[in-house]
């Protein structure tokens, strides 16, 4: 019995990376337009994230607000020949992003703004009774990051940025317990938590010429902590229920460090075209450790191997103005994963990943402007095993993520 | 036209959100499926929790087997069903609460089942339902296939063999036309002298010439019509939690004054007592005095009665009977009939040209290591385990699940064949009250 109390520490923490893992990259809808790049060219408020160095370009007061709409869509075979086709419950998510910027006085070389955007809020539900129902159910993620920026043009080809990174997130997951009651039944298990963990986000912006722009930023790592989460045990034998007392728990998570370098090309008048590289520090995240406040002999403290693997991913897109007022956007990416085989878990079927993305931009009026973005994801199939669970399996995701963003000049 | 080339695109694109992931279509391979035939003892025969019941049957790993061998064009799958679930001939047993006279409390035990006796009329025989695809009989031993008449010495066996009086468990195997076959036998050619105490007990080790030879006869019989199969070996009985249940250092939390008082009455002997846990008092005759403590790699069966090391002293102030204990001497038999045993199987496997799934280093890896299936970890322990039923000896239903994943395993490598594995958590373990 002992073991398996190391299956729930792994899965909260492993759950909690199923959004970052997915590196959601929503944080700014003309740069998901163009394959998730923005290190270079501060297109509208949302370069507080992109590189806050660039906010210097803002000229006056802006306002920005986006949202995605996303329903993923996961299949899972079991390998490698099955009778077991499960498909998740289809759950649609919708983060959000809100920027404001604005130059501090008249003339000056200070910009200050505050975004709040949300790089997790994901998850997955696989129904109650599903074949790998012991290591998961359902989980559900949303975590916002609060971040208040400045920054300053040293001079008319360089500026520097700085944002103060506040994260605060929650979690919630369901998955079986594998104890047996007199009718046969599985236990349950249903974790909680809220976590929250500070960071910052550094970035440098270069106007090379009027018409070469370079960027280099550097988010740093966050380290979520959850210092009193909540595990509740339901269905259990009567005689197992002093195993399984309902305890607070405590726990962390890092989430990577990025280091991203940018370049933008203004072709013409009309044609932009810029690329990003991010650098991923995945391979801190490697264990993960739970403390439980009431310990029995069947639950213990956890540690579970992860053993992330760092990650690069490229990002490269195509800005072209049809006219003052209207203009589309191509984009691609390339973006790994970090999970190695031996670790692939029905929490988290990551597997490499490469975009095809497309938006319009449309200035309504002077000081509003909309931007239509939808984002194909080809997610590679993965036929993967957890070693750690014994569990095996081929996974297909599809998603289709359309997002709208407005943008308005005070 | 051009709207339509838009409304094609629009299908495409919804389209291409949806999986569309199908698992490969499961393949034959060499084998044929169409008639399976399960040659073993109790395990094959689906007898659990020490009976044969229904759930117990249904859970048997030949019938698992065959559910994944429909995939592949696998047919009927007949087996001889007890008809309920209270156990037959005796109750089965489950987990309840037990207090015993020395006990100050209740806790979770083994014990009989005490709910419907749906079980009447099960002695009757019902051959004229057969052929019998599954034929595991508990009990049956290598060397008894080829007596006349052994239905009469089996109740097990008088259930369903045709003309139980007469023929023998070779006639049965030549009742079925199947195609293909599990051999899981010669177990019981060696368990049966362990389970019954070893030397002090009623349980024999076959002959080892004998056993080749009769295992010899079961090939032949069973691969008449040029069926194929797999062949089992007989793993490490000792690793079964039946051995292991109560270890030889089981007597625990022996305080000062216990262990002080009984040193005073040891004096003189090898008998000494620590603080805490204990290796146990056995009876041993080869010794001068008739008794010594156990050592390390001795086992304690699992059913030495409780009630008389808690209220009698067995083990402290008494020594425990040898035939609750297998000694030094009794493993090396035991061991030495193994070795014998599953290099006749292998031999006579190969020269019939049947692959041999060796189960020794699998099970020596669970009883060591454990294993994980979809989340939920399994190992040898009794109870707490989930691969062995109540009875420590038998399989539970996931237990046989896992079991007909490395028989399908050693099926498909051989035979190139992709029949799917089971999904082990669907079946039932130890049900806790």
């Amino acid at each position: 019995m002992k073991k398996h109390f190391l299956l729930i520490g792994s899965l909260l923490l492993s759950s909690m990376v199923y959004g970052a893992g997915f590196q959601l990259n929503l944080q700014g809808m003309r740069q998901l337009a163009m394959g998730g790049s923005g290190t270079a060219i501060p297109w509208d408020a949302s370069t507080i994230f992109y590189n806050p160095g660039g906010m210097t370009q803002i000229t006056n007061w802006q306002a920005y607000g986006s949202i995605n709409v996303l329903t993923p869509r996961i299949r899972y075979v079991n390998a490698p020949t099955g009778t077991t086709t499960v498909d998740a419950v289809e759950q649609t998510y919708t983060p959000f992003n809100v920027y404001v910027a604005a130059p501090i006085g008249y003339k000056t070389r200070w910009r200050a703004g505050v975004g709040v955007y949300t790089p997790f809020g994901t998850g997955i539900n696989w129904g109650n009774d599903w074949t790998g129902k012991y290591i998961i159910q359902d989980i559900s993620l949303q975590a916002i990051y609060i971040q208040p920026t400045v920054s300053y043009e040293i001079n008319d080809h360089v500026s520097v940025g700085a944002g103060f990174i506040y994260a605060t997130g929650n979690v919630e997951l369901n998955r079986a317990l594998p104890t047996l009651n007199a009718n046969g039944e599985n236990g349950q298990a249903h974790l909680t938590g809220r976590g929250n963990g500070v960071g910052f986000n550094l970035g440098v912006h270069v106007k090379a010429s009027d018409n070469v722009q370079f960027g280099f930023t550097y988010r740093s790592q966050v380290n979520m902590k959850v210092r009193r989460g909540f595990a509740e045990f339901s269905n259990l034998p009567t005689s197992l229920s002093g195993q399984f007392t309902n305890t607070a728990f405590s726990s962390k998570l890092p989430l990577p460090q990025v280091v991203s370098a940018g370049i933008g090309w203004m072709v013409s008048d009309r044609l932009t075209l810029q690329a990003d590289a991010n650098f991923v520090g995945w391979g801190t995240y490697d264990s993960l450790k739970f403390d439980y406040e009431n310990n029995t002999s069947s639950l213990q403290d956890t540690r579970s191997a992860r053993r992330y693997k760092n990650t690069l991913a490229l990002r490269a897109g195509m800005h072209y103005k049809f006219s003052d007022n209207f203009a589309g956007m191509l984009g691609t990416a390339y973006d790994p994963s970090p999970v190695r085989d031996g670790f692939v878990n029905p929490d988290l079927p990551d597997s490499r990943r490469y975009l095809a993305t497309g938006g319009l931009s449309l200035k309504l009026w002077e000081r509003m402007t909309v931007i239509g973005v939808v984002e194909y994801i080809f997610a590679q199939e993965r036929t993967g095993t957890s070693d750690e669970a014994g569990f095996t399996g081929t996974y297909q995701t599809k998603i289709l993520n359309p997002g709208l963003a407005i943008t308005y000049d005070f | 036209m051009k709207k339509l080339y838009i409304l094609g695109a629009l299908v495409l694109g919804l389209a291409s959100c949806k999986p569309n992931l199908e698992p490969n279509a499961p393949e034959r391979g060499d084998a044929d499926f169409t008639s399976y035939l399960a040659v073993g003892n109790s395990t094959s025969a689906g007898f659990a929790d020490g009976s044969l019941y229904l759930t117990g049957q249904l859970n048997s790993f030949p019938n698992i087997l065959s559910q994944q061998f429909k995939t592949v064009g696998g047919g009927e799958f007949r087996q001889p069903l007890v008809n309920g679930e209270h156990g037959w001939p005796v109750a089965k047993k489950v987990l309840g609460y037990v207090q015993g006279p020395c006990d100050t409390m209740a806790s979770v035990m083994p014990t009989d089942f005490s709910g419907a006796l749906d079980t009447p009329g099960t002695y009757r025989n019902i051959a004229d339902q057969g052929p019998f695809n599954n034929i595991g009989v508990p009990g049956i031993k290598v060397i008894h296939y080829g007596i006349n008449g052994y239905a009469m010495a089996n109740p097990f066996a008088a259930r369903f063999f045709k003309d139980p009086a007469t023929s023998n468990a070779l006639d049965q195997i030549n009742r079925t036309n199947h195609t293909f076959f599990t051999v899981w036998e010669g177990m019981n050619d060696v368990l049966d002298y362990a389970v019954k105490g070893g030397d002090q007990g009623s349980g024999t080790i076959t002959n080892s010439m004998q056993f080749s030879t009769a295992f010899d006869s079961v090939m032949s019989t069973v691969t008449r019509n040029g069926a194929k199969g797999v062949v089992v070996t007989i793993p490490n009985i000792l690793s079964l939690p039946y051995f292991n249940a109560i270890p030889a250092k089981g007597l625990r939390g022996i305080k000062e004054d216990q262990a002080n008082k009984l040193n005073l009455a040891y004096n003189g002997t090898q008998v000494y007592f620590e603080i805490g846990d204990n290796y146990f008092v056995i009876e041993d005759t080869t010794e001068a005095r008739g008794f010594r403590q156990i050592r390390d790699g001795e086992y304690v069966r699992l059913e030495l009665p409780q009630d008389s090391v808690k209220c009698a002293g067995w083990g402290t102030t008494k020594p425990i009977p040898g035939m609750y204990v297998i000694t030094a001497d009794e493993v090396a038999k035991i061991n030495a009939a193994l070795t014998d045993f599953n290099s006749s199987i292998i031999k006579n496997a190969t020269k019939y040209q049947i692959p041999v799934l060796d189960l020794r280093d699998y099970y020596n890896e669970v009883k060591n290591n454990g294993t994980s299936y979809n989340g939920v970890d399994y190992n040898f322990n009794f109870v707490s385990g989930g691969v062995f039923s109540l009875d420590g000896v038998h399989l539970t239903g996931r237990g046989n699940a896992l079991l007909a994943n490395r028989i399908i395993d050693r099926i498909n490598t051989h035979y190139g064949s992709t029949i799917p594995f089971v999904d082990v958590n669907m079946y039932t373990g130890v049900r806790m009250p």
